[in-house]
């Protein structure tokens, strides 16, 4: 299967980076390799989209920022999931295995 | 986030532009920084590492404008709220400009009054036109 290095839509962007910052705070390019290490290396993250969609998400209210020192004591900025962010990782899943489901039906139907 | 709080920092984002495109700036040279110390980790040069680096950020003036952009916009995203926004600005100019009008002009404190009434209106105006 070749990698989808792009053209992932906005919506699955904004689950993916919501997921990816379930288990704790990440910074932006924690965040492109958590999503490529639990989508088993299939999805690569452009950083042209991921900025973006982070500051996107933080003007939502469903993540927050602050500055912090990484593992490699350098400044670097973590976000972390609001208790709105968690709310909505909860109904984008469930819209997604909604629709996933719906199209695989229709791609099974003779 | 609350209301107040977008608020309060669409106002001081669209204050301070240039403190947000620093910040802006340091976590994208963070990432790109992150990505050449792992191109060394896989053996590359650190010459070669940085140029890969930064070639596969992409444009880094681009990303880093739109995440300006994002972060010093209209943080409502519910017309309802706009227009109510809309409507405050409107309803702030109209009275200062009636105060400024009904002040007698012909004391310093009047004359003042009249500049810090203009002031209001100036800042009503480039805030009402940002919005465009």
């Amino acid at each position: 299967m070749s990698k989808a290095k792009a053209g992932i839509l906005q919506g699955t962007l904004d689950m993916l980076i919501l997921k990816a910052l379930f288990p704790g705070p990440l910074h932006g390019y924690g965040i492109g390799q958590r999503i490529a290490q639990i989508s088993g290396d299939e999805l690569k993250i452009e950083e042209g989209s991921l900025y973006p969609g982070l500051y996107r998400l933080e003007r939502r209210g469903w993540i927050e920022s602050e500055w912090d020192v990484s593992a490699n004591n350098q400044r670097a900025k973590f976000y972390k999931l609001t208790r709105s962010g968690r709310k909505q990782l909860i109904i984008e899943e469930q819209n997604w295995e909604r629709l996933a489901t719906a199209t695989m039906k229709a791609l099974r139907a003779n | 986030m609350s209301r107040v709080k977008d608020t309060v920092n669409f106002i001081h984002a669209w204050q301070h532009p240039e403190e947000i495109a620093d910040e802006v700036d340091a976590e994208l040279r963070f990432h790109v920084q992150m990505r050449t110390n792992a191109n060394i980790e896989k053996g590359m040069a650190p010459h070669e590492a940085q140029l890969a680096a930064r070639e596969s950020f992409g444009d880094f003036d681009q990303i880093k404008a739109s995440c300006c952009e994002i972060k010093r916009g209209f943080p409502f995203d519910s017309k309802r709220v706009r227009m109510g926004f809309y409507i405050a600005i409107a309803c702030l100019a109209g009275g200062v400009a009636l105060v400024a009008v009904n002040l007698p002009h012909h004391n310093l404190f009047g004359i003042l009054w009249q500049l810090v009434a203009i002031a209001v209106l100036m800042r009503a105006f480039l805030i009402g036109r940002r919005k465009q």
